[in-house]
């Protein structure tokens, strides 16, 4: 499973033209969002400003209004004084809950006045006194002008607005000091404010997605050219070397293109310079091979009638014919293998399929083997859980297998058992030789499909073997899709292991017999 | 006395198969250029024919689709390319067999030379009919309608291999040894290439063979057949 944060990733590091929007989008989303804010700051303080100012002229104005009748006052009953007190608050206040402009009196007294019988604390409409912060009041007292804060309205009904307080000290004759507050709403200045906030939101919102979509625009008219060349380059490098880059302007991708252009010219002069001279050696290889066939032919046939009447001549004659007939066997076998390679390294090697039963095939090897298997006094088993293993493939390549297999077990098994195992599955096939010869180095469990490749190279050769046997059957097993593996030990014998698809052009998904054989860790826990 | 006519650019080799041939009481008539062939042939027709594939003058190919076009003679191909792609080539010019130089061993020549030589199925008599095919055994012919089919004696022996066991189904191994004489021999490509050919002699559609039936996996059989 992929998870989407990996598929984002990998989109992420695999696309230019992602990376570069993303990168456009993140920072003009930052650039605006600090323009905006500034903007705002701006026009949000002048509103505020207006405000303010008008605010606290009204406000000058009314204290000044209501001071100068309690001046005015100055000696009347308490009752009259009362009375211009509800008066001031009275008349200084405009609904604010009715109308935007109007306006509350808060009249609280100052903390520090000396106590009065009466208490003239007051407020408009049932404005709670808690809604003067006490930092604007504590600044109020100390101040002759008037001062302001921004302040939160709370109703004594639980209604709360935004709004701004402008309070400044008032004395009330016989009650001391007070402080006269006048509550406006801000309602309106927040209201334009938010339109403000969230038209320039939209604004940069739309910005942000203009760019990326003209960095979209602008990024692939770059990139186009970048993602052909891309193209081309990875069609030449699949093989097709006529493809160029189109060269048409002058500037950068050009540039490229006319350099990837020039290197593509040496490559593919380079490589058909190489393919010529190997076309000539292969053909070389096998003409060498094919024009030695027929002197070979006529060596062939003469050394046999001279076999045949070796009864009359003299031992030493008669044995000389003896190893002539036999070395020209040997000639004609490495002449024969000679010319296989060459077609694997021609690559024109081609696979004949039919479909034929595997377990036949082994028991004829192993049949035609058994001359040899007597001479060396050497035991073939054979074991098959089915009786039939049917498999799609060339019969005669593997059967050449089996038999370069076999012989080589056969060599090497030391007058020992050889085991075959035959196992099937859905879709592959395996044959097990098991020899308990000499074994192999592990380390040369590789190196035996090498071609003329010697274990030990100061032991002489085993007679008969040209020595390209098993590259052989590698190249065949391989030609197939399948596998031929080698396991060995000194000592302990080894183990070759064919695998091949039961339909040709499938694949072998797993081994059905294990390399090490089953049998040798028992084996070397006797030992030990 | 049996004639072989060799045809090979080799002179040694030429010479060399005359003397084995000869050794083994054949009559040889030794050709050396493919243009020259069918001069001598028609001159004095062998009763068999080993024909190399690369010839000057005119190649074994093209020479064997000459004399197949006059004549049912065995025609053994040699040559010295192993590949499927000649044989192939050589099996569908008409070509019987096929040595690939060098011989495993010059008996072998000359016994497959007498195999393709020998009258098969001498033994028996009488006549076989594969569905409206009739094979009279005595005079070698095949007719359909009264009509006779000219077949190779090795598509004969073929047709007769399978027609006289009818239902049996033969692998293509028990073929080449019964119509080959090969034992141990996987070379299924000589069985594949006569059959086809067999097919476009005697089906109806040789796409849909109703008479030379593949059993798949296993081999082939006479279809729709009945002996007496």
């Amino acid at each position: 499973m992929i998870s989407p944060d990996s598929v984002k990733d990998s989109r992420f590091r695999n696309s230019l033209a992602f990376k570069v929007i993303f990168w456009a989008v993140f920072l003009s989303l930052g650039i605006v969002w600090l323009t905006e804010s500034a903007l705002y700051a701006k026009i949000s303080d002048g509103i505020r400003k207006v405000k303010v100012d008008s605010s606290i002229a009204e406000s000058q104005s009314a204290v000044f209004n209501a001071q100068y009748r309690l001046v005015l006052s100055q000696g009347s009953t308490e009752k009259t004084i009362q009375q211009i007190i509800d008066d001031v608050v009275v008349n200084s206040t405009t609904m604010i809950g009715s109308s935007v402009n109007g306006r509350e009196v808060v009249l609280l007294q100052s903390g520090s006045n000396p106590q009065s019988a009466n208490d003239y604390q007051r407020t408009s409409n049932l404005v709670a006194p808690s809604s003067i912060p006490a930092s604007l009041r504590s600044l109020v007292r100390k101040s002759k002008k008037p001062e302001w804060a921004e302040i939160t309205v709370s109703y004594l009904g639980g209604n709360q607005i935004p709004g701004l307080a402008v309070g400044q000290n008032i004395t009330i004759p016989k009650a001391g000091n007070y402080e006269m507050y006048l509550v406006f709403s801000l309602v309106n200045q927040n209201e334009t404010l938010n339109l403000v906030k969230s038209s320039l939101a939209l604004a940069g919102l739309v910005l942000v997605l203009l760019i990326g979509l003209v960095m979209w625009l602008v990024v692939r008219q770059a990139i186009k050219p970048v993602q052909e060349a891309a193209r081309v380059a990875e069609q030449f490098t699949a093989g097709d070397l006529t493809q160029r880059m189109k060269v048409t302007s002058k500037d950068e991708i050009a540039r490229l293109g006319i350099a990837f252009n020039e290197m593509a010219l040496s490559l593919e002069r380079q490589i058909s310079k190489l393919e010529a001279l190997s076309h000539v050696q292969q053909r070389f290889v096998s003409d060498v091979s094919h024009e030695l066939r027929t002197p070979l032919t006529t060596l062939r046939m003469a050394s046999e009638v001279i076999h045949t009447a070796r009864d009359s001549f003299d031992p030493v004659i008669a044995r000389s014919t003896e190893l002539l007939v036999a070395q020209l066997d040997r000639f004609e076998r490495l002449l024969e293998d000679l010319l296989e390679v060459s077609r694997f390294d021609a690559d024109v090697a081609v696979l004949e399929l039919v479909e034929f039963d595997l377990v036949t095939l082994v028991d004829r090897c192993v049949l035609d083997l058994t001359l040899l298997a007597t001479e060396n006094s050497v035991v073939i088993e054979r074991s098959h859980e089915n009786d039939v293993v049917l498999v799609r493939a060339d019969i005669r390549r593997v059967e050449r297998i089996l038999r370069n297999l076999l012989s080589n077990g056969i060599e090497h098994s030391q007058s020992h058992l050889i085991r075959i195992r035959i196992v099937q599955s859905e879709s592959a096939v395996a044959v097990g030789i098991r020899d308990y010869g000499i074994g192999l180095d592990p380390e040369d469990a590789f190196r035996v499909f090498d071609r003329f490749w010697r274990g030990d190279p100061s032991r002489a050769r085993v007679k008969g073997g040209t020595g390209l046997g098993l590259s052989i059957a590698l190249e065949d097993a391989r030609l197939h899709n399948g596998e031929l593996e080698a396991w060995g030990r000194p000592g302990a014998g080894s183990h070759f292991v064919l695998t091949l698809p039961r339909y040709s052009g499938g694949i072998i998904e797993s081994r059905l017999i294990k390399l090490q054989p089953e049998d040798y860790l028992s084996t070397s826990t006797i030992e030990i | 006395m049996t004639l072989v006519m060799v045809v090979d650019d080799d002179q040694d080799l030429a010479e060399m198969l005359g003397i084995v041939l000869t050794g083994a009481g054949i009559d040889v008539d030794l050709v050396s250029r493919g243009d020259e062939v069918m001069e001598i042939f028609r001159n004095n027709p062998p009763d068999l024919v080993l024909l190399d594939v690369m010839l000057p003058g005119l190649d074994g190919i093209e020479v064997c689709k000459l004399i197949r076009a006059e004549s049912m003679v065995p025609i053994v191909m040699l040559s010295a390319k192993g590949d499927t792609h000649d044989i192939v080539k050589g099996l569908e010019a008409g070509a019987d067999d096929y040595m690939i130089k060098p011989f495993k061993h010059p008996s072998e020549l000359v016994a497959r030379i007498r195999t393709r030589l020998r009258r098969a199925n001498s033994g028996l008599s009488g006549q076989l009919t594969v569905a409206d095919l009739a094979i009279d055994l005595v005079a070698h012919q095949v007719t359909r309608g009264g009509k006779v089919i000219p077949l190779t004696r090795l598509e004969f022996d073929l047709l007769v291999a399978l027609a006289k066991e009818p239902g049996r189904v033969f692998t293509r191994d028990a073929l080449l040894s019964e119509v080959w004489g090969y034992h141990h021999s996987t070379d299924t490509r000589l069985v594949n290439v006569h059959v086809q050919r067999l097919r476009a002699k005697v089906e109806h559609d040789p796409e849909r063979p109703e008479l030379v039936v593949t059993v798949r996996g296993v081999g082939y059989k006479a279809g729709g057949s009945s002996g007496s």
